[in-house]
């Protein structure tokens, strides 16, 4: 059977790599300690796959065909197609069997995400995966969630979504495959609405503590009456919960918040107790 | 209220080619896409406002980033609309 070894979360302001260079060498060493410390776990943990979550910012699906969740199957996926993300590799290695195995153990429980064997990863993925600065880069499952665009699925199914990955994960018959989560996104920031730029840290702070001290029913509620209020880049506190319900929802360990109004986003950074 | 053919040609013109072509001729690219009299007007004023009432708040981030407006301009235009567009 397969291994869960670790579950983390990242912020992925894409000004983090758009101005880079116009940030302070002060705000650059603390974003680069917090990727970088959450690198150093992710890479103690070891793990050989990732199944990483983060939303599509409108790259790979449009109001045509808008899945709740997607689940990546491919051998393989393109990197960012974002210009300012060009260090990026441009093809990621997939893992298709447990991709699939994660779909086939999903829908026997009746969830029906969308699959795709071939997607683009945007910078709410590969942001988060190129500050970590891995030695190897593992394969990915990547799933998107959609964070974006409303209807968005309940806090109550995002607990369930995390449920059912750790069962996936627990049931892969590969022995011994070491499997960590990644959810990529928030905290508080709010794009293209009138609220654009703020930040809302005491939404951030109560959502940490909500986090730490793990329980989901004050975690829904919590989410649930203060998310939306939060600015619309907030909704992708979803893939957060989805890593703590997969996680078993023990609480987490904070390794770096702080409100970077250069790039509009309340960045958080955190692993999980497993 | 989602206007759709606005919401496409937004997402269209992420392609670097779409957007090259956008800057070079707005008018020719404008006309493939059945859009609102007051749409294109919208569109031809800049008019943050007005076009945020109808497209996912990203996508008009991304389509005036591509029509050239810098995220400061853009950013006080926004706070000038003092309403939340229609999506969240």
């Amino acid at each position: 059977m397969a291994e869960f070894v670790g579950a983390f979360a990242a912020s992925h302001a894409p000004l983090i790599a758009r101005d880079w260079d116009k940030l302070s060498a002060e705000r650059r060493g603390q974003i680069s300690a917090a990727y970088g410390e959450l690198g150093r776990r992710m890479a103690a943990a070891g793990p050989e796959v990732i199944i990483e979550l983060s939303p599509d910012h409108w790259v790979n699906f449009f109001l045509d065909n808008l899945p709740s969740i997607c689940v990546g199957v491919g051998e393989s996926h393109d990197g960012p197609p974002e210009p300012f993300m060009k260090s990026f590799p441009r093809s990621v290695p997939g893992h298709p069997a447990l991709g699939r195995h994660i779909a086939e153990t999903a829908l026997a429980e009746d969830f029906e995400p969308s699959i795709s064997h071939h997607l683009k990863l945007d910078h709410g993925f590969c942001i988060p995966l190129e500050r970590m600065a891995l030695p190897t880069l593992p394969r990915l499952v990547p799933i998107t969630v959609n964070d974006l665009e409303p209807p968005m699925m309940s806090i109550r199914r995002c607990f369930a979504w995390g449920r059912l990955l750790a069962r996936a994960i627990a049931s892969y018959p590969e022995k011994d495959l070491r499997v960590a989560i990644l959810a990529t996104g928030g905290l508080s920031h709010s794009i293209g609405e009138s609220t654009m730029g703020a930040i809302d840290e005491a939404f951030d702070r109560d959502c940490i503590r909500a986090f730490a001290d793990g329980a989901e029913a004050p975690l829904t509620q919590f989410l649930e009456a203060h998310m939306a209020a939060a600015g619309n880049g907030t909704h992708e506190v979803r893939n957060w919960v989805i890593a703590h319900a997969a996680a078993g929802a023990r609480g987490f360990d904070l390794i770096d918040y702080r409100a970077v109004p250069e790039v509009y986003v309340g960045c958080g950074f955190a692993s999980w107790r497993m | 209220m989602t206007d759709y053919w606005l919401s496409k040609l937004f997402f269209d013109l992420q392609n670097p080619a779409a957007a090259a072509e956008y800057r070079a001729d707005r008018a020719k690219v404008l006309a493939r896409y059945p859009l609102a009299q007051e749409v294109l007007e919208a569109i031809d004023r800049d008019d943050v406002g007005f076009l945020g009432r109808r497209v996912n708040p990203y996508l008009l981030r991304y389509y005036f980033g591509t029509a050239g407006m810098s995220d400061a301009v853009f950013l006080a235009k926004l706070h000038q609309t003092g309403k939340e567009p229609a999506h969240g």
